[in-house]
């Protein structure tokens, strides 16, 4: 009882100490809290909405998938005939034919697309009475004919379309016009998809190119018949290959792909969550050890009048108890305001989420508490065994100067073995022939190379601080060799302040080189093969009528097509393989040229005749002028002539098996020609800048395809790495946001720890800016230090990681220098910025109380 | 008596006055109302230049109070004080720094060095600080004169208690501050290192022209003054001229029999 009042008194006599720790601990929870309740708020949200829109009992083709159109760009579909069928079905009350495709593109009169802009896809299809389960006209009327059209108010409202508007909508098989003449609103969430609506027979016709065909039947029960029943009737009525399935068959199915989405989400927020843990616990220990070591007195004399080392030890620990619990408890209500801020940010980015659904569940303050407790009572667990060997003499002892550590030997040692163990699995990884092995080895590298620098350190925190002064503090004369000092005093301290920063650090470091290696691959990659001039691709594979735009553009010497096709290839050896082929026309080897090790690539594109790539003939012992099976989905299978093997010593279209579109012609109905992935042109001599023009205007009616030339692409290129890297330092952000309160932390510490000797210096004359100036230039050092060894180390990681990754074609190393200085220099300014508030404390600091205190 | 105001203002060596600091009606009062607690009251003191002072008294007399507001590292309630012909009772932080640093040398009694500097650098660290350039025959008579020739390069947890205070004995020295104040110079040092201590003090007064106030309880460190002032209660009760120990003492224990009377 005793100890529980002595760490409750110590815990609010130092709740200023704590409280930046306490920060660190609310951060790091609320960020897990703010996941978890944001990605269940998602969940909820889309579980509301499939559960709505989910008849009774749903009849899909055999093989549909709810997010995949099949490879030709159709939606699979169901005969009318079936429809009738399930109609005679026993218990069904009513039973309706749904059209519905997400293969679209819908365009305003500007020819803007107006679909979601945060990925949600564009669905288009017939306004049925199941579609009444979940929206409502809000106005105008439900589409009648073949010019009718009814859009989400949603997307009305982003887009500003108002009735009367004229909306078209580019589909694999149409490409059509019609005047908005109502407009619906979603009764549930809709979490951002544009959806429009048209006469059944138009929606036949336009989206799956034919009319007596569904993509789904929507059946419902009679009273009293359950779903279970109904789906064994219709199935039994139906008797072919149908999926059917019961309203919770089928929203669970709907929900398990954006689950998997929301997973990934979820897990890689949590995994930026834990990094943050790992910095706070930095803090944390350093905290602990700080305040017991200026506790040691107190201490001391409590083991004097005959406190045990373990009630020493359990009240320190129960100190970090107090902390963990206001930490976290603050944490998890901070966590949803995350949550609620990031649904708000998701808004503003184009999708709909409610805080009506917002979605605690039981675990989410569970799992906040226990994480953040947890964590807090391990992170102390070391500075209270330190506290517990406190010898009773230390009560007799003078205070003396508080804690100057030194850095045993075994440290270093133990240190030197890790980082030495760490670098010779970076070296094997990079030396590594296959990738699954090296990454293996990365992995070893990174976490092993990271605790190295950390428990080596305060070894380095000795000889980095004074590099760094040496450049540095000399030129501010004895109030730098002061910051200097201070800085060194404590190496241990100075390490472990340092070591927070350096891990947030070290992965912005490594991330930046390899995403501005993974630029630099793909550039010099695309400089040395790509030889075509433009580059046309977009979410939807291109439309028929789209391509024919291309092909009719003036200027232009070729245009290639480039499909990708399932296929099921048979070698020599018996070994078959799903990976499927690609089918160009003969001008793609010069759009994008290809080593060969065996044969002439133009050969390939000869009729019945194919390439394959060197890893999969080397595994398959595959030459030239062998014969593979190749069975076409949807047609026929062939017997093809290997007639070239191209190098896979590259990064795109490693591994590709070409044909010519006339051989896949020959084998291939018509209707299942899937449209082209992406495609090619070359301009004319000497007129490639007019053919530009020409051509994006000529692609201008279809604003889902993005043409461009080389320079542009590679931009885009660049553009969307950079966006990528850009997210994960948001993310990095927090790591780095509870290292800084580490800096603050460990400063505002210290400026306590020397009242009497910044009250000597304030008698002996330093003034207060000389005193402000001093404490900053320690947190400048101590911050450059964190950076130093974060940089060097990550850049070590990207290097690494890099050469790794050489072997998927990644053969450029670029490091950015650019962003490392600017981070190098930020880390400055994040060290002057910490210091900010200990500077202003230690100012202010009464000199005459300064020197009392003892 | 309540002043001690018996120094020609002028006299002495050159055009400087031959009072280093005066006081005029000082007082320092902490709290207001009923818990108003006066620590000086309206005190009158002059300091002689090149004169060894020792501020004498019980605990809570004041003689630390009227220590810490002479020297600027207090704020009086009312009252002037003057070093030399400056004003200081007034002076904002940044002046009253610039003041101690140039004009002042401070003796603490326990803690009076950076543990992070080494004996040297602890010594030129007011001068360092002021960006001021030293005169190297000076510091080594100084360094000299308190025998620490050999151990600049030490760190202050190598030395010992009396040759830490040695140091800062030094660094007063080493800059030649107008006055040094002394809070207990040697309140923390066994009596031969106390004496040593106080034997530096003594002869930078004689041999170098310092002035010097030091505040102490110890009437055998008050023995090595020019002149002790006695406090009680936050005014001069008395005053007394080349003090021995016996004499001091002698003179304490009256004060003690007073105070205990009354």
């Amino acid at each position: 009882m005793t100890v529980l009042k002595t760490s409750m008194r110590n815990f609010f006599a130092h709740k200023g100490r704590m409280a930046l720790s306490a920060v660190a601990v609310l951060l790091s929870v609320a960020f897990v809290c703010g996941t978890l309740v944001f990605t269940d708020t998602m969940n909820t949200t889309f579980d509301k909405l499939f559960a709505v829109t989910s008849s009774d009992v749903t009849v899909m083709p055999k093989d549909a998938k709810a997010e995949d159109t099949p490879q030709n760009g159709v939606p699979e579909a169901l005969p009318a005939a079936a429809l009738e069928k399930a109609r005679t079905a026993e218990g069904v009350k009513s039973a309706e034919g749904a059209v519905s495709s997400m293969n679209v593109t819908v365009v305003d009169g500007d020819n803007d697309n107006v679909g979601a802009t945060s990925g949600a896809p564009t669905i288009a299809g017939n306004w049925t009475r199941n579609d009444l389960r979940s929206m409502e006209i809000t106005s105008g009327h439900a589409p009648r004919g073949p010019t009718e059209v009814m859009v989400d108010a949603d997307t009305a409202d982003k887009h500003d379309l108002k009735l009367g508007d004229e909306l078209r909508t580019i589909a694999q098989t149409g490409d059509f016009k019609a005047k908005i003449v109502g407009i619906a609103s979603f009764t549930v969430t809709n979490p951002g998809a544009a959806v429009v609506y048209y006469d059944t027979a138009t929606a036949q016709r336009e989206l799956l190119g034919a009319t007596g065909r569904f993509t789904q039947f929507n059946v419902t029960a009679e009273a009293g018949v359950s779903d279970a029943r109904l789906k064994q009737n219709v199935a039994a009525a139906l008797d072919g290959p149908y999926k059917v399935q019961t309203a919770k068959e089928n929203s669970d199915e709907n929900r398990e792909g954006i689950g998997e989405f929301m997973d990934v989400i979820k897990y890689a927020m949590l995994g930026f969550a834990g990094i943050a843990f790992l910095v706070g616990i930095f803090l944390i220990i350093n905290t602990f050890s700080m305040l017991v070591a200026q506790r040691t007195r107190e201490i001391g004399l409590m083991r004097a009048i005959g406190s045990s080392r373990r009630q020493v030890n359990r009240s320190v620990l129960t100190e970090a108890l107090f902390l963990g619990v206001v930490g976290s408890v603050l944490g998890v209500a901070a966590g949803v305001g995350i949550a609620v801020g990031l649904m708000k940010l998701m808004s503003a980015a184009g999708m709909n989420l409610s805080t009506d659904d917002l979605t605690i569940k039981t675990a989410t303050p569970v799992v906040g508490l226990v994480l953040g407790i947890v964590v807090t009572v391990l992170a102390a667990y070391l500075p209270a065994r330190r506290a517990g060997r406190i010898s009773p003499m230390a009560a007799l002892r003078d205070a003396g100067t508080p804690a100057d550590g030194k850095v045993g030997r075994i440290r270093g040692l133990i240190g030197l073995v890790l980082t030495g163990s760490g670098a010779a699995a970076l070296l094997t990884a990079a030396g590594a022939d296959k990738a699954s092995d090296g990454s293996l080895m990365l992995g070893a590298g990174i976490v092993l190379s990271l605790i190295g620098f950390v428990v080596i350190g305060p070894l380095l925190a000795g000889f980095v601080v004074r590099v760094i002064s040496a450049v540095l503090l000399r030129a501010f004369g004895p109030v730098g060799r002061l910051a200097e000092r201070n800085a060194l005093r404590n190496p241990r301290r100075t390490g472990a302040t340092g070591a927070a920063l350096m891990i947030g650090l070290a992965l912005v470091a490594c991330l930046s080189v390899v995403g501005s290696s993974m630029v630099a691959s793909a550039t010099s990659e695309l400089d040395k093969t790509v030889g075509a001039d433009f580059i046309v691709q977009g979410n939807q594979r291109i439309v028929p009528k789209a391509e024919k735009a291309m092909q009719d553009t003036p200027g232009l010497e070729h245009v290639t097509r480039y499909k990708m096709l399932d296929a099921t290839l048979t070698s020599p050896d018996g070994k078959t393989d799903d990976e499927g082929v690609t089918a160009a026309d003969p001008t793609y080897a010069e759009d994008v040229r290809r080593a060969t090790t065996e044969g002439k690539l133009s050969a390939a594109y000869g009729p019945d005749a194919m390439s394959v790539g060197s890893d999969y003939a080397e595994k398959h012992g595959v030459h030239v002028g062998d014969t593979l099976s190749v069975a076409f989905k949807g047609g026929e299978t062939a017997k093809l002539k290997v007639a070239a093997i191209t190098s896979d010593d590259v990064a795109i279209d490693q591994g590709a098996r070409y044909m010519s579109i006339d051989t896949m012609r020959k084998y291939l109905p018509a209707e299942s020609v899937p449209p082209n992935t992406i495609m090619f042109a070359k301009a004319e001599d000497g007129r490639g800048d007019q053919a530009y023009a020409a051509l994006k205007k000529s692609m201008d009616a279809y604003p889902q395809y993005q043409v461009a030339d080389q320079t542009d692409y590679k931009q885009e290129l660049k553009d969307q790495v950079g966006q990528l890297l850009n997210m994960v330092y948001g993310l990095l952000a927090l790591a780095i946001i509870v290292a800084v309160l580490g800096v603050v932390n460990t400063l505002a510490l210290s400026v306590v720890e020397r009242t009497r000797e910044i009250g000597l210096m304030r008698a002996i004359g330093l003034s207060r800016r000389q005193l402000r100036r001093m404490i900053r230039m320690e947190s400048v050092v101590i911050a450059l230090f964190g950076a130093l060894l974060g940089l060097g180390l990550g850049m070590g990681w990207g290097a690494t990681a890099q050469k790794l990754l050489a072997l998927e074609g990644l053969n450029v190393l670029d490091i950015p220098w650019p962003t490392i200085i600017g981070v190098f220099i930020g880390s400055a300014f994040v060290g002057l910025f910490a210091a900010l508030v200990p500077a202003f404390r230690a100012g202010r600091m009464n000199v005459l109380n300064a020197i009392a205190t003892e | 008596m309540t002043s001690a105001v018996s120094i020609p203002t002028h006299g002495g060596t050159g055009g400087r006055t031959a009072v280093a600091a005066r006081a005029r009606q000082v007082v320092k009062a902490y709290g207001s109302g009923e818990t108003r607690v006066v620590a000086l009251d309206h005190v009158d003191v002059d300091i002689a230049r090149g004169q060894f002072t020792a501020i004498m008294g019980p605990s809570g007399s004041g003689k630390s109070t009227l220590m810490h507001c002479l020297a600027g590292l207090d704020t009086v309630t009312s009252g002037q004080i003057h070093l030399d012909e400056t004003e200081i009772t007034g002076l904002k932080d940044k002046k009253l720094t610039r003041l101690r640093r140039d004009r002042i040398g401070f003796i603490f009694q326990a803690f009076n060095l950076l543990p992070t500097l080494n004996a040297i650098e602890n010594i030129t660290l007011p001068m360092d600080i002021a960006g001021r350039k030293y005169d190297k025959a000076w510091l080594d008579r100084v360094v000299e004169t308190v025998g620490l020739a050999g151990r600049l390069k030490h760190r202050p947890t190598q030395l010992s208690g009396g040759q830490q205070q040695r140091v800062a004995v030094a660094r007063a020295l080493a800059a030649r501050p107008e006055i040094i104040f002394g809070d207990e110079p040697t309140g923390n040092l066994d009596s031969r290192a106390g004496a040593e201590v106080l034997g530096f003090l003594r002869r930078s007064v004689t041999e170098l022209g310092q002035t010097i106030v030091m505040v102490t309880h110890d009437p055998v460190a008050a023995s090595y003054a020019d002149r002790v002032l006695y406090l009680a209660d936050g005014r001069i009760v008395d005053e007394m001229l080349s003090p021995t120990a016996e004499a001091v003492l002698d003179r304490m224990k009256d004060f003690d029999a007073r105070g205990r009377t009354s």
